[in-house]
């Protein structure tokens, strides 16, 4: 029983971590720029299929390919930013709207460049680690290894640097931010980046796990906007809480039951967390 | 000037040739010649996008060689005159809504006189319009059949009844297994297969560890659905009826989370790839039930498929051996029973070909002569059943073990599938 209950303990963890980075991302978009982005579950796409590319097809290696995946879908990032957003930011729906119409070009996109079948992307690792009757292979192994470090150098740009903190301005106020002289434009386009980047390095990191598909953001997006309300909608440590709950209690009741349950299972606990705390887990009360 | 008027000359010259050299596939090569009159449109309405596409493209491909074959021999003969056979394909994504649109188009737009399909998700779309106007409709799973449609057939696949050969086998060279596992994703193809599944595994007195687990169909991790699978300490991993896309998750966790038993399934489309992501060793003995063309067994004689190898190698040639999917040589012998029937009758009516089809009760299966059956299961007897082949992985290579027969299953434990399929809500009046 102790091996069953560590394997789904690994399990739970996986998920958990590349839940976290997606919804660190879509948290920070929203939080700087008050866009709720329906295309990040593509840019989540786009980074596995930077994989299905570079690693699979020209045979750079993964971690350059991962890498190529964070800055590309963080440049694709930027030119949503410049292209869609910022002409739209007066629009309260503006952005939303955009992003639909974004998600469904990358898709398209995808399909016309890879076909509609699931790519096929080379094992990275076949090792795994044994802990008593468990497994963890290396490929989760380096998602949960990768998604730590990346989130820890993520808390400590926005809370040790100059530019993080000016993040931290305009996401809580944002013209309060521009009469310090904090540059809004400039702020938007590096939180893209780094939102998308975000995605992007989660879809690349797990593309040698899940088979990459033009459709493969529809999924996440669904858990990613659950995981943020229940965090707390701008809270990046709540996203972080909010995603290992999430991933746990999914998965364990995936394990002991089945998965049409835990998705009923993960809704409820939204709809608790919106009864008691409206605000979600960390996320701070709007003033009437 | 000469020069001029010379290039000029040229340019015109070399602008005739060019055009004729464009027009000559067109109207210089004489081979088979067909008046425009004599084409036959044949519908293909199947899944041609989407997870379950694996079931329908791979299709399509093998029927673009078979038209091809077909034509360049001159068509098929249908009241002394040759008819060219063409294709007019639709994708249905599996989708009941997009395949009642489909098969309108394909009926009314393109006058196609039959329609190959994949059926299950889609067919409930289909089944009025092909009632009404008669049309003569293939499935490959005959969990569509009921007495309210005569013009549906299933004259390939008796999906997921040739299931129970695999057990059979297995049963028979692997006594000492005796306790197993199911799993399917939950839908209109899973749920009849592990009903096929639990009485086979019941025939051969092999023990199922607790209830089948139905995964959601929207699973993307498989993780969890292996622990949970593997925590019962199973010999045997039964995988059903599951799409490519779950059935290789799904062998990756067996393989990571150190499962070594024996493992059985009903497909296992692209397991080049499997064994690229796990080992040789691990896929050694995983059995399934559809063979790859290039397999010398299927030279015996009894075999109607003509020239499974050379279609292999052809198939291979033009998409790729990891294209190779279960579907890829069905339509095509559906399109042969199609064809000799028309032939026969000296008509492409439905009704005409119908009634040739199922002359005698009995016809030309792809994989030996076999029986218009399935009164019991379906209504009527609109399955064709004889042998169907267990095909075993060995060195990284499915091989066929064995031509097993379904009627001969049938004979001895036919009220135990009855009882399951029953249980599970999948008979033909549970269905309706």
């Amino acid at each position: 029983m102790s091996d069953f209950l560590l394997q789904t303990a690994f399990n739970a963890s996986y998920a958990a971590s590349y839940m976290a980075l997606i919804a660190v991302g879509l948290v920070l978009i929203f939080g700087v720029m008050g866009v709720i982005n329906f295309a990040h579950g593509e840019l989540y796409m786009a980074g596995a299929y930077a994989v299905v590319f570079f690693y699979a097809g020209l045979g750079l290696p993964f971690i350059v390919a991962v890498a190529i995946g964070l800055v590309f879908v963080g440049c694709l990032g930027m030119l949503m930013e410049l292209a869609l957003f910022r002409p739209l930011r007066t629009n309260p729906l503006g952005g939303l709207i955009a992003s639909i119409g974004f998600l469904l070009m990358l898709q398209t996109v995808a399909v016309l460049g890879f076909g509609l079948r699931n790519q096929n992307v080379p094992p990275v690792s076949q090792g795994r680690i044994t802990v008593g009757g468990a497994f963890l292979t290396y490929e989760r192994l380096y998602v949960i290894l990768a998604t730590v470090g990346l989130l820890l150098a993520l808390w400590l740009f926005l809370r040790k640097s100059k530019f993080g903190w000016a993040l931290r301005a305009c996401a809580q106020d944002r013209e309060a931010a521009s009469l310090q002289g904090i540059s809004i434009n400039q702020t938007a386009r590096y939180a893209m980046f780094i939102g998308a980047g975000l995605a992007g390095v989660a879809g690349a990191l797990t593309a040698p796990l899940v088979a990459p598909t033009p459709y493969m953001g529809h999924t996440v997006i669904v858990t990613a906007f659950i995981i943020i309300i229940v965090g707390g909608i701008g809270s990046l440590e709540g996203a972080v809480l909010a995603a290992i709950i999430y991933a746990f209690v999914h998965t364990f009741v995936t394990t002991f039951f089945d998965g049409v349950i835990a998705n009923i299972v993960g809704l409820l606990l939204m709809l608790a967390v919106l009864v008691v705390k409206p605000q979600g887990l960390f996320g701070v009360r709007e003033r009437a | 000037m000469t020069s001029a008027s010379k290039i000029s000359l040229n340019r015109r010259t070399l602008l005739c040739g060019a055009a004729s050299a464009a027009l000559m596939p067109v109207v210089g090569f004489p081979r088979a010649s067909f008046a425009q009159e004599d084409v036959v449109k044949i519908g293909f309405l199947a899944p041609l996008t989407g997870p379950v596409a694996a079931w329908g493209k791979p299709g399509l491909d093998g029927c673009k060689i078979w038209a091809d074959w077909m034509n360049e021999a001159g068509g098929i003969e249908i009241g002394g005159k040759p008819h060219r056979i063409e294709f007019a394909s639709y994708d249905d994504e599996d989708d009941a809504g997009k395949a009642r649109a489909g098969a309108t188009q394909l009926i009314r737009e393109s006058d196609v006189k039959f329609i190959m399909m994949l059926g299950g998700n889609s067919w409930p779309g289909v089944e009025e319009i092909a009632a009404r106007q008669g049309m003569l409709v293939s499935t490959l799973l005959p969990s569509d059949l009921t007495p309210n449609t005569e013009t549906l057939i299933a004259p390939c696949e008796v999906h997921p009844i040739y299931n129970v050969t695999g057990v059979d086998w297995l049963a028979a060279n692997r006594p000492e297994l005796k306790t197993a596992v199911i799993c399917a994703q939950d839908d209109a193809l899973g749920k009849p297969s592990v009903a096929t599944y639990l009485a086979a595994f019941e025939a051969a007195g092999i023990e199922v560890l607790g209830d089948p687990l139905f995964f959601d169909p929207a699973t993307t991790d498989f993780a969890p659905v292996m622990t949970q699978l593997l925590a019962k300490n199973p010999d045997i991993l039964c995988l059903d009826t599951c799409y490519a896309d779950y059935v290789h998750p799904l062998c990756e966790q067996a393989f990571q989370q150190g499962y070594k038993g024996q493992i059985i399934s009903c497909t296992l489309d692209f397991y080049q790839r499997i064994v690229e992501r796990t080992s040789k060793e691990f896929m050694e003995g995983v059995i399934f039930q559809f063979p790859d063309f290039d397999d010398k067994a299927l030279n015996d004689p009894r075999i109607n498929f003509r020239k499974p190898n050379d279609f292999y190698a052809e198939y291979v040639k033009r998409y790729g051996a990891t294209e190779w999917s279960a579907v890829s040589w069905e339509y095509s012998s559906i399109m042969d029973l199609w064809a000799d029937a028309a032939q026969r009758a000296g008509s492409v009516e439905p009704a005409d070909v119908l009634k040739a089809m199922k002359e005698g009760g009995k016809g030309k299966h792809a994989f030996g002569e076999a029986r218009w059956w399935g009164k019991d299961l379906f209504g009527l007897d609109n399955a064709l059943v004889g042998d169907w082949p267990v095909v075993v992985i060995r060195d990284g290579k499915a091989t066929i073990a064995e031509f097993r027969s379904i009627p001969d299953w049938w004979d001895k434990h036919g009220p135990l599938l009855i009882k399951h399929m029953t249980d599970l809500g999948q008979m033909w009046s549970q269905r309706t």
